[in-house]
């Protein structure tokens, strides 16, 4: 057999893989178009709550200035920090990654290579802010500690629950939240350099 | 918004123009037919999603194209490890030709899961030059879509026909 005549009777084969009918055309076009709509709906619904979850951090940011007498401001203010520092590294960190799938395949991987750095980079950024974070409340809670005090004294279940809640439980998210997040990124990297291998040929069986 | 109104007419055009084409590049990435079709889908979204910023710097089949098999290469990503068992592999939704005399029918469909699960053996880039040359795409269009050299499409292409030829089971 030539290799035009095999080639040929491959694509015979596989012509007939998938001959949609018309109805099933319809029937595909009918359920994109539904796809369309319901992921336009919920591009804008991420939008919309993203903007009240950042305009809500604000606003919580500045009743704590307002309400607090003690170390409101510094909250308020690393609050404040936090959130402008967390957009403006994740844009920084994914740019120049956007938008990749109209790209050649090679293009695409090599995208999709930097893109998935550049969250393994992010999640790091994050664990430090994280970490930073922990000890700059700490610090706060230390400088002001004669009047916090008092107020440990008077409400000691709401200071334990707070505890709880905004110490304990972000060493747990963090090691295991991003030990897991991290661990799957990496696969993922494993993944992509092992496309780009197949690319150049060098891990092919 | 009327902007992309304005898309819907060429998207419905390439949807009919390249649907069948679509359906087939799924059959390289995906093996269940369920998700097969959401695949699709993906793909479709993918192209409207992308319509907007086609400016023709390539052909549009180059485009599709594009799309398809990296909307593809995400999803073999995100569907590994393979978690459906073999008797999940629903080949019964292919096309019979009703031509054709019963045995032959059986020995066509028999053909052609062969050749689509060799095909879903290959290495994710094998498959993707093995299924650009089954849908009758040149060498310089090849390369245009995987963004590689005609010379290394050439070589990948042999390669990728040898091993084929090894997953179905004639000598390369």
């Amino acid at each position: 057999m030539t290799e035009d005549r095999e080639l040929d009777a491959w694509r015979e084969q596989w012509s007939s893989v998938a001959e949609p009918s018309a109805d099933f055309q319809r029937d595909f076009q009918r359920k994109v178009q539904q796809r369309i709509k319901r992921e336009d709906r919920r591009f804008v619904l991420g939008n919309i709550l993203t903007v009240i979850g950042f305009i809500g951090i604000l606003i919580f940011a500045w009743y704590m200035r307002r309400q607090s007498t003690w170390m409101g401001t510094g909250w308020s203010a690393s609050i404040c920090v936090l959130v402008f520092v967390s957009a403006g590294v994740r844009i920084w960190v994914l740019r120049r990654t956007w938008r990749p799938e109209t790209q050649s395949t090679r293009a695409f991987v090599e995208l999709w290579h930097k893109r998935v750095a550049a969250r393994i980079r992010m999640l790091r950024i994050s664990t430090y802010l994280s970490i930073g974070w922990l000890i700059f409340c700490a610090v706060l809670m230390g400088v002001n500690w004669s009047i916090i005090g008092q107020d440990v004294g008077a409400h000691p279940k709401e200071w334990v629950a707070l505890l709880i809640v905004c110490v304990l439980m972000q060493p747990v998210l963090l090691w295991y939240g991003a030990g897991w997040l991290r661990r799957r990124k990496l696969a993922e990297l494993d993944e992509v350099k092992q496309i780009l291998d197949e690319m150049d040929g060098k891990s092919v069986q | 918004m009327s902007e992309r109104r304005d898309l819907e007419p060429q998207f419905d055009r390439i949807l009919r123009e390249h649907g069948a084409a679509i359906s087939r590049l799924a059959f390289g990435y995906e093996a269940v037919a369920s998700v097969r079709e959401e695949l699709v889908q993906d793909i479709a979204l993918a192209i409207w999603q992308a319509l907007a910023h086609f400016r023709g710097e390539c052909s549009e089949r180059t485009f599709v194209y594009r799309i398809a098999h990296n909307r593809g290469l995400s999803h073999v990503w995100k569907r590994r490890p393979p978690h459906q068992p073999l008797d999940e592999i629903e080949e019964s939704d292919q096309p019979i030709d009703p031509r054709l005399h019963p045995e032959e029918q059986v020995a066509q469909a028999d053909r052609r899961t062969r050749l689509t699960s060799a095909i879903q053996s290959l290495p994710v880039t094998h498959r993707q030059m093995i299924v650009l040359i089954l849908e009758g795409l040149s060498h310089a269009q090849m390369a245009e879509v995987l963004g590689i050299t005609e010379n290394n499409v050439a070589v990948r292409l042999n390669r990728a026909r040898n091993m084929l030829k090894g997953a179905l089971g004639e000598r390369p």
